[in-house]
């Protein structure tokens, strides 16, 4: 028949055997059979792909975030686990590539209203910053560890007292270090005898006497040695042995994480850069995790970042990390390795951050499937009670499975320093030879607020 | 064998006065502080302590006691942007405490681990008034004939007369004054934690003990009625219930039975909560007690912030 479009052949009401009514308004007539899709319990690729997307279909349906990271960590198979503070030869580089993260040296720049103006003459001027006028005296090399008037400063409100917070610094440190008396350490425990307490000194007077510059410090949470945990897939390998064997498997990854102390806020901190930035490349490594070395084993899939979904400080700001002894400098020094001690804060400080950040991106209802919509950011420093380094760390993306991480062309950053010391010794009540610098960038870090606050 | 406050009492020359004294009820009544946001924040602690700390159902005991004192202590630390000589606070962990006194030619000694001791640079002043402190002279301690006063005291050979908080802390040090000791009852089985009793007597021999090492070292070894008593406070709960206690030294002359007393201000037994339901408590389909904190008392985080700031507001 020819193509004329709809025409009316015949009356209403007579039909015509073999013909139906072109463009008839009848209702589109359902199908007569099921859709023709792959089985769900074959043993073929696309009964695989179709289960997975029936369970990822049924992640995206769960109802509250709990449910949704019960299903997510609900299947159990051997896993590697990946320790942030880890002897491991170079484990910073592999841990990039593990978690797709590019690392840029030094602290992001951040805007000028957001910095402290500091009230020492004598700190380092950074951009956008005229110093302080008002006559202070420059800074000693030594500093006596009783309680030092705090230097006065001419309209001191908005600036922040570093002769202040230095004073609480010392004291805290001497308090530790010098004045209680305690037993003798343990055997190999001396980060608990002395930098352990020092740091948790440290800390809680600083963010308490910060408080009322930053206001998301005053509604804080502090926790003391919470637990962080993540899991998740990356990559792809052939099942070596057992049962199962010859099956492709994705790369399971756990992260099982015991800062020192940690500060969760109700709000999030602002993107550091945009979230489709480029900023470098993440390393790539062909071998397989188990020659880092790394180490398989089966146990609960964990999601936490220090506290339960239902705690109203779900964001993370920062994070604070003690290196154990079996870590310390004089032992990479003695086994000549002095290049690595560097990379012992830097794993740390990826690893960690990188569980933390996408353990808050999981309570906020994104994963590998669902990407994150915005960054998510934070901070941690890493110290071995002397020598600090300072870590920030912005998520871009949780995409980072087999499927997931052709289509996504974000990388994770992460800032970092090197590590500094925040004194020379410790002598007869006397702390010689402290550092403004490490305290202005711990200031800085508790200081950093969103911008509506 | 009977409560141990009063013997307690007796070993420690003091009178008691039930509630806490005036001056830390004048700072929960000052308005200013702001109070009512605390009680939120407050609430969300002991939340965060009891039910959302751990990867299990339930935390225990042994780390939500402490938890929740550190959540608490943070609360109160951050008052020091309103009050800023609160940063002349430190808070020392583990210290040991030994003091020794004569009571009627019974020679006594307080030593151990008192908890955590929270030192601050100037002294708590006065709470009581002199009128107050004369009065004590006709108060007449309460004995416990025939039993002898020093019952359940283990009794040990001692060789070296300890005497100073100076043990815990050298020369020097500027956070001289002990302001507040807290004891935290964490065992998880109940028959090793001490029973409010108990632990209201430990909590006064221990503040006895710093208040004496600290007038000792200010005051010299004589013993004689101080001009300035010392005033050391002391908190002690187990998670839930709490003690508060204010402890006024005003002589150190025990050996005799007469004479000028010390003072001691208790509020025993003050409930943070009623229940902390982890998972909701179902009877035949239905919740009788749905999951949270139920009962929460403002009034005792109060006293907790008044006590953490008496002797700089």
């Amino acid at each position: 028949m020819a193509a004329l479009g709809p025409r009316r052949l015949l009356p209403p009401g007579r039909r015509w055997f073999s013909q139906t009514v072109p463009g008839a308004p009848s209702p589109p007539a359902s199908p007569l059979y099921p859709p023709v899709v792959a089985s769900i319990t074959a043993k073929s690729k696309a009964a695989k792909s179709r289960r997975l997307q029936r369970f990822n279909q049924r992640v995206h349906a769960a109802a509250t975030v709990e449910e949704k990271l019960r299903l997510y960590g609900k299947l159990q198979r051997p896993k590697y686990m990946v320790y942030p503070q880890t002897f491991a030869l170079n484990a910073d580089r592999w841990y990039r590539s593990f978690t797709k993260t590019v690392l840029v040296p030094g602290m992001p720049p951040r805007a000028g209203a957001t910095k402290p103006p500091v009230a020492a003459a004598g700190a380092t001027p950074e951009t956008g910053r005229a110093p302080e006028p008002g006559a202070e005296a420059p800074r000693d090399a030594e500093v006596p560890g009783a309680a030092k008037t705090p230097e006065p400063a001419a309209g001191a409100t908005p600036y922040v007292d570093i002769g202040e917070l230095r004073s609480l610094a010392c004291d805290a440190l001497l308090q530790e270090s010098f004045y209680q008396n305690k037993k003798r350490p343990f055997l190999y425990r001396d980060q608990d005898h002395t930098p352990g307490p020092f740091l948790t000194q440290l800390v809680s007077t600083l963010a308490a006497s910060l408080s009322c510059r930053n206001p998301l410090l005053a509604v804080s949470s502090l926790d003391l040695n919470p637990e962080v945990n993540y899991y998740w897939h990356h990559g792809k390998e052939v099942v070596v042995h057992g049962h199962r064997k010859g099956r492709v498997d994705p790369v399971r990854f756990q992260i099982d994480d015991n800062p020192h102390l940690q500060i969760r806020v109700p709000k999030q901190l602002p993107e550091v850069v945009p979230l489709e930035s480029d900023l470098g490349d993440v390393p790539v490594i062909d071998h397989k995790p188990s020659k880092l070395p790394l180490f398989k084993k089966q146990y609960e899939n964990k999601v936490f970042i220090g506290s339960k979904v239902a705690d109203p400080c779900c964001y993370g700001h920062t994070q604070f990390h003690l290196l154990p002894d079996r870590l310390k400098r004089e032992r990479f020094i003695r086994e000549r390795l002095e290049d690595q001690i560097e990379v012992v804060y830097r794993s740390n400080g990826i690893a960690s951050l990188f569980a933390w950040t996408a353990a808050q991106a999981m309570y906020q209802g994104f994963w590998s499937e669902a990407d994150v919509t915005r960054p998510f950011v934070s901070q941690a420093v890493v110290t071995d009670g002397k020598y600090f380094a300072f870590f920030c760390y912005q998520l871009n993306t949780l995409a980072l499975t087999e499927e997931t991480i052709k289509n996504s062309p974000r990388k994770n950053i992460c800032w970092g320093t090197d590590s500094k010391p925040l004194y020379d010794v410790v002598e007869d009540g006397n702390v010689k030879g402290f550092n403004d610098e490490v305290l202005l960038q711990l200031v800085r870090f508790l200081l950093n607020r969103p911008k509506e606050l | 064998v009977f409560p141990g406050v009063r013997q307690a009492q007796w070993l420690t020359k003091t009178k008691l006065v039930e509630g806490l004294p005036p001056a830390v009820q004048g700072i929960m009544d000052n308005a200013a502080l702001g109070l009512q946001e605390l009680e939120e924040r407050a609430k969300h602690v002991v939340a965060h302590a009891r039910l959302w700390d751990t990867t299990e159902v339930a935390p225990r005991r042994e780390r939500y006691c402490p938890m929740l004192f550190e959540n608490l202590i943070h609360i109160c630390r951050l008052m020091s942007g309103k009050y800023p000589s609160l940063s002349k606070r430190m808070l020392a962990r583990n210290c040991r405490i030994a003091a020794t006194w004569e009571r009627e030619s019974i020679l006594l000694q307080v030593r151990g681990l008192s908890g955590i001791l929270m030192n601050s640079m100037t002294p708590i002043p006065p709470v009581a008034s002199k009128e107050e402190i004369l009065a004590t002279k006709e108060h007449v301690l309460e004995t416990f004939y025939p039993i002898a006063p020093t019952i359940d005291l283990q009794e040990v050979n001692v060789y070296k007369e300890l005497n100073d908080t100076g043990q815990c802390f050298r020369d020097g040090y500027p956070y001289s004054h002990p302001h507040t000791l807290f004891f935290l009852e964490s065992a998880n089985v109940r028959t090793d934690r001490f029973r409010p009793e108990q632990l209201r007597a430990k909590m006064l021999m221990f503040a006895f003990g710093n208040a004496l090492a600290k007038a000792r070292v200010l005051h010299g070894n004589d013993p004689k009625v101080l001009e300035e008593p010392v005033v050391v406070q002391s908190i002690g709960t187990d998670g839930q219930l709490f003690q508060f206690m204010v402890f006024q030294l005003n002589t150190t002359d025990l050996v005799s039975n007469d004479g000028i007393k010390n003072l001691v201000w208790i509020d025993s037994d003050q409930n943070l909560y009623e229940r902390a339901q982890c998972v909701p408590e179902v009877k035949k389909r239905v919740v009788t007690k749905p999951a949270g904190i139920s009962g929460f008392q403002p009034d005792t985080f109060k006293k907790f912030l008044a006590l953490y700031l008496h002797g700089t507001v």
